[in-house]
């Protein structure tokens, strides 16, 4: 018997032959990353965070109840003020209340819906200019501002310290309500430069009441110690010596240098 | 002749599983068009066969020029932000299945001529 082996057999064996092999291949590949995906994990996570919140909300009231059983010891008027800086207190008082939500008219095509909302540092320059013009206590959507308190984006939502917030932000300043409403709406103010160009939605409305929580979070000062004015002045004096008019602006030879590095991603030369 | 491209892939895969070999993560999209335009050329030299019309030169430039522009579009389209690869992919599948349609066509006439 004559076995007769034609171009097409060869041909499309070949490529057949091509075909299997990639296959393998490309399933190799695919069966790790769908490995290394985290798939299985994000249920279990969003419980963990979940019950993580929970707890937390749990303590935060407990530290409040425990902070209000203190309160019932000091009745000292220094350390009073001291609490009322520091947010410890809830407060009452005359102020505005201002609400900022995402711009509300459906978008063009072309237009970024990112300009469109509202982000953390909406906020953090509306804060700001609510401290520069007198506030005396602030808090957003029921989150007390206090002197440690940062704010920052995380993916689609604003977090005040480690609490997360959603449109529409409720601000509640208490202060002098006509000077804090004229520093918003001032030419060329917070209205007119964050606001107004961006078509978001604010209201500010005059309060002769306004309630603010107390802050909820941790006091505790891991890092810093308190020093003695003659310390400070001691360390102060001796540091401007020590480095005096030495002191190096940027660690780079030249301006060029600087540049390149910033290019670079942060790698130097 | 459905045997030739049976043995052809059985022998690939027995070779494949021997071989320590992945392919790196960043090129499974390209290697998933290769085997796209492998598959297209499979079945089109199949047809061209049941056709009598098969010129091997033809299908050796057709596979490789096919499978090339398929990855230079793909290529081209992760430069640019759009998905152009999916261009690449619809057409390689409608090709096959419009391959495999003629081929289906032709084997029916010979099954029926025959009886």
């Amino acid at each position: 018997m004559q076995i007769q082996i034609r171009s097409w057999q060869v041909g499309v064996g070949l490529a057949s032959m091509f075909l299997g092999m990639l296959l393998v291949f490309q399933l190799r590949t695919e069966t790790k990353i769908k490995q290394n995906l985290p798939t299985k994990n994000i249920n279990s996570l969003a419980t963990l965070i979940k019950k993580l919140e929970t707890d937390r909300t749990r303590l935060e009231d407990e530290v409040n109840r425990l902070r209000r059983y203190l309160h019932e010891y000091d009745k000292d008027d220094e350390v009073r003020s001291l609490r009322m800086a520091s947010g410890l207190y809830p407060l009452k008082g005359e102020g505005i209340e201002v609400i900022l939500t995402d711009a509300s008219r459906e978008l063009r095509a072309y237009e970024d819906p990112n300009l469109f909302i509202i982000h953390y540092d909406h906020l953090e320059l509306l804060i700001n200019e609510l401290w520069a013009a007198g506030a005396e206590a602030i808090s957003i959507n029921g989150e007390r501002i206090v002197t440690r308190t940062g704010l920052s984006c995380a993916g689609t939502t604003i977090l005040v310290d480690t609490k997360r917030i959603a449109p529409p932000y409720i601000i509640k300043a208490i202060g002098d309500q006509k000077t804090l409403k004229a520093a918003l709406t001032m030419p060329g103010g917070y209205v007119q430069t964050q606001i107004l160009p961006y078509e978001l939605g604010i209201f500010i409305e005059e309060k002769s009441e306004l309630y603010i929580p107390a802050f909820k979070g941790s006091l505790v000062f891991e890092y810093a110690t308190v020093v003695s004015e003659e310390e400070l002045e001691a360390a102060l004096s001796a540091e401007e010596k020590g480095t005096g008019d030495k002191r190096e602006v940027l660690p780079f030879e030249d301006l060029f240098d600087f540049l390149n590095f910033r290019e670079n991603g942060g790698e130097s030369r | 002749m459905i045997f030739i491209p049976l043995l052809g892939a059985a022998l690939g895969v027995g070779i494949a599983l021997f071989l320590p070999y992945q392919i790196p993560i960043t090129f499974a999209k390209y290697s998933a068009l290769a085997i796209l335009a492998t598959l297209d050329a499979i079945f089109g030299g199949l047809r061209a066969q049941a056709e009598g019309e098969f010129i091997i030169s033809k299908f050796v430039v057709s596979f490789f020029v096919n499978a090339g522009l398929a990855v230079l579009l793909a290529y081209l389209g992760d430069q640019l932000g759009v998905d152009i690869h999916l261009g690449a992919v619809v057409a390689f599948s409608i090709r096959i299945f419009h391959n495999l349609s003629l081929l289906r066509e032709i084997l029916f006439k010979k099954f029926t001529y025959k009886q």
